[in-house]
């Protein structure tokens, strides 16, 4: 198990070193130079000009630009950001990084519950008027944008109710828009899954089994029945994180939440490139991690995968 | 599960450490983070803005463009030479609590040129003063053109003319700030003398300054301000609406919501913005420019008024000629530009190209912000004079560059003020010297106008050359004046005193909450 997670660790370097030679040459690539952008109106001035090509050590061949990139984020280093004067890369982070893991997290967390609980009570109703409510709710849910969602539920319960804020981070009514917003697409998708997952194991032999033996429906379908979905179902939270990291771009834009997702996008449009590669990476890292920990599960779920990764 | 009990602990946590603000807060939006809040680095717009009410410098103005004396009680020109003798205000404390000396100055004026210090704005505002050079090469950090006179007397001498330093907005900081709070002093406290004092900047949130209950002059009436950071336009709306924002800086993507919302008729405030608008026809890159009837005849073209209903929903202004209202030096009566079609075809046979045969094609160009305008003018200039025009959308900073080179032909675009007097137009704009001239139209008539003004310190008599300057550019066409676009704010019906001015908002002093 350990040599497991190590090996998948070790897996991690490759992947990352690959998201920062792309990130890096992208950024390259792009029109708009970030001195120019600094100096704006003034880049006529090329004492100036000059002066922040040096001190960004932007005047330097390619190659050792990356060079000199590649040893700084090596030790963590991750320079200084173009956009805030003389303010490490790693500052600039530091407010963010705190934010959008727990809104994902959290979102995840919402989706889960309400997606798993929906589809199960979908399968157990099936073809009844419950059951197509529910794939009624799912298709809007998994259809609508989360833009949309989020300019409707700001109108009806910001402007017009007044119950919640329109925007901002740090108390928890703010943080409850947000999280629905971004969990309403997993959530669908997950009941969904549920919903095909359930019914299929419920047709299976040993649910007829469990149930001839005279237990009781909840017992069958939550020690039988979903335990045996929960496997398929992990590996699809991994993908499901995903979506939420990229969907926090949106929702951290909308409810204007100084996450990394708003972060990166400031700092693409003020070329604060330094920055918006840092976080290309921890989301890369993030994503790795996320699925690294999915596996790690799979094994505390299903026996048969401990037996095969060695695990007594 | 242990995850989903994590997420659940951060969320109490995040309950935790929430703030409420204080109900004599004032709250207002701003399109981003600060770039740092240093006097001698800013050069953004949002610094600007929160700077503004935190240091202050010899002189400021009101919302109506009119000079204050602020820390220079008066000042007189030295008799013989270029430069001028300053008595600086006594009994003034910076929010240290050290008082504002001669030797501040002389720290601050050597500071915008220090070769390490990364001088913003400010670092333009310096370059006359004698030595400056020598600063700026790392030769001595004594500013040779500055003499101390005593505690609340300085000299400035300067290499050329230029009569206007003390309405420049450098903004004096604490000498002792360095020795105190060492090098990093800008990330914790301010060194200024202004109303307000910084108090905590939270990135990506919100920028905090409390009002200075030391200030030398009118206290504020409120407890503090908060710059909130929403770089949307459409979120910063809501947030009015719900009630989160006290004054609202309307951006760009939702002026037509705004205009069009007459429940909001008694909160909005429409102003000019400090900001010259034209279209520019560089002869150098396409020589049909050179003719001056070829200008005025795309000038007559421009429908002014329809596109000030059209495009901007009336918060636009017609602009005579290159000065804005609200800046010193601008004359109201200066004729207005023509719409006239038929005009501009005639004036275009007579240049040697009836019905636009003979001209070859032409892009017009500028950033994303002016795709409509350029489609306008692309169709209204091949539709009246059979020009052919295509239109160019370019990216910022490649656009910025290629302006100052000289290599654009045709192209709409502002020029910000950062003072309030005519000069900053009149020079940067279209002074054959300017590295701003990017429309490279010379004139040796405009020039020497120019020039005698920056070495005439009577008010009058410079407003008088300004004037005859601005003529001479609206009878040759220099380019088309476009309507001037406003600046538009609104405020809560609880809060009076808080004024948008062409120059952003005028300093809190006033503003007061109900």
């Amino acid at each position: 198990m350990l040599r497991f997670v190590a090996w998948r660790l070790a897996g991690l370097v490759p992947v990352l070193g690959i998201v920062l030679v792309a990130t890096f040459l992208a950024t390259y690539a792009l029109p708009g130079d970030p001195v120019l952008v600094m100096l704006s109106d003034h880049s006529s001035n090329v004492e100036m000009a000059n002066r922040l090509r040096a001190e960004y050590g932007l005047d330097q061949p390619l190659w050792k630009q990356f060079f000199n990139y590649i040893s700084g984020v090596a030790v963590g280093d991750f320079g200084m950001s173009y956009r805030f004067v003389r303010i490490p890369v790693v500052e600039v982070l530091s407010d963010g990084i705190k934010i959008s893991p727990i809104l994902a997290l959290a979102a995840l967390a919402a989706a889960a519950s309400i997606g798993i609980g929906a589809g199960i009570l979908a399968a157990i109703k099936r073809n009844s008027g419950i059951d197509t409510a529910i794939i009624l709710i799912l298709v809007a849910g998994l259809s609508i944008p989360n833009f949309a969602f989020a300019t409707f539920f700001v109108y009806i319960f910001s402007i017009k109710m007044g119950a919640l804020p329109v925007a901002g981070w740090g108390r928890i009514d703010q943080a409850i828009l947000p999280v629905a917003i971004l969990a309403i697409p997993s959530a669908a998708y997950i009941a969904r899954l549920t919903r095909t997952f359930m019914l299929e194991v419920l047709g299976q032999d040993y649910i007829r089994t469990a149930r001839a033996k005279g237990l009781a429906e909840r017992v069958v379908i939550a020690r039988h029945a979903l335990r045996n979905i929960l496997v398929p179902l992990l590996t699809s939270m991994g993908i499901i994180f995903g979506g939420l990291i990229s969907g926090t771009f949106v929702v951290e834009t909308i409810f204007n939440i100084p996450g990394l997702g708003r972060l990166a996008i400031d700092s693409v449009f003020a070329r604060d490139y330094p920055v918006a590669m840092a976080i290309v990476m921890l989301f890369t890292a993030f994503f790795v991690l996320i699925n690294l920990a999915v596996d790690v599960a799979y094994a505390i779920i299903d026996p048969r995968i401990r037996q095969r990764m060695g695990v007594k | 599960m242990r995850v989903l009990a994590k997420a659940f602990a951060g969320f109490l946590m995040l309950a935790a450490v929430a703030t409420a603000a204080d109900a004599k807060t004032l709250r207002i939006n701003v399109t981003g983070d600060p770039a740092m809040l240093d006097p001698i680095t800013y050069s953004e717009l949002v610094a600007g803005r929160v700077l503004r009410n935190v240091y202050e410098g010899f002189t400021d103005f009101t919302p109506d463009g009119k000079i204050v004396n602020v820390l220079a009680e008066s000042w007189t020109a030295l008799p013989g030479e270029h430069g001028f003798r300053f008595n600086l205000r006594k009994n003034v404390k910076f929010h240290s609590g050290r008082a504002f000396t001669a030797k501040d100055v002389k720290y601050t004026l050597e500071q915008l040129a220090a070769p390490d210090t990364k001088a913003g704005i400010g670092a333009g505002y310096v370059a006359r003063i004698v030595g400056i050079e020598d600063v700026k090469g790392g030769k001595t950090k004594d500013l040779s053109g500055v003499k101390i006179v005593d505690d609340h007397t300085i000299e400035i001498r300067f290499s050329k003319p230029d009569v206007l330093f003390p309405i420049y907005p450098i903004w004096f900081m604490d000498s002792g700030i360095v020795a105190d709070k060492g090098a990093d002093w800008v990330r914790s406290v301010s060194a200024g003398t202004g109303p307000f004092k910084f108090k905590e900047w939270r990135r990506g949130t919100f920028v905090e300054i409390d009002a200075n209950k030391d200030y030398w002059g009118n206290k504020a009436k409120i407890d503090a301000v908060r710059f909130l950071v929403i770089p949307n336009g459409d979120t910063a709306l809501a947030q009015y609406e719900a009630g989160e924002l006290d004054v609202l800086d309307v951006q760009e993507s939702t002026i037509r919501r705004v205009m069009r919302d007459t429940s909001k008729d008694k909160e909005r405030q429409v102003v000019p913005r400090a900001q010259s608008r034209f279209l520019a026809m560089n002869p150098l890159v396409y020589a049909p420019f050179k003719d001056k009837r070829v200008r005025e005849a795309i000038s007559l073209t421009i429908n002014r008024d329809g596109m000030i209903r059209g495009f901007y929903d009336n918060a636009a202004f017609q602009l005579h000629g290159i000065t804005t209202p609200g800046v010193a030096g601008y004359f109201n009566d200066l004729p207005k530009p023509k719409y006239d079609p038929e005009a501009a075809k005639k004036l275009l046979a007579e240049a040697g190209f009836p019905g636009g045969k003979g001209l070859p094609p032409i892009d017009i160009s500028s950033t994303a912000v002016f795709k409509d305008e350029l489609t306008y003018y692309a169709n209204e200039l091949n539709r009246t004079l059979g020009m052919q025009v295509n239109v160019n959308v370019v990216e910022r900073a490649t656009f910025i560059r290629a302006m100052n080179a000289g290599e654009v032909a045709f192209f709409p675009w502002g020029w910000t003020s950062g003072y309030p007097d005519a000069m900053y137009y009149l020079e940067q704009m279209w002074h054959s010297k300017s590295p701003y001239n990017r429309g490279r139209w010379f004139n040796a008539k405009y020039d020497a106008l120019i020039d005698e003004a920056t070495a005439t310190v009577d008010d009058a008599k410079r407003f008088q050359l300004y004037r005859q300057a601005e003529m001479v550019y609206i009878e040759d066409f220099g380019a088309a004046p476009l309507p001037m676009v406003a600046s538009i704010a609104l405020v809560k019906p609880n809060v009076t005193g808080a004024r948008a001015t062409p120059f952003g908002f005028d300093r809190f002093v006033f503003a007061e909450i109900k």
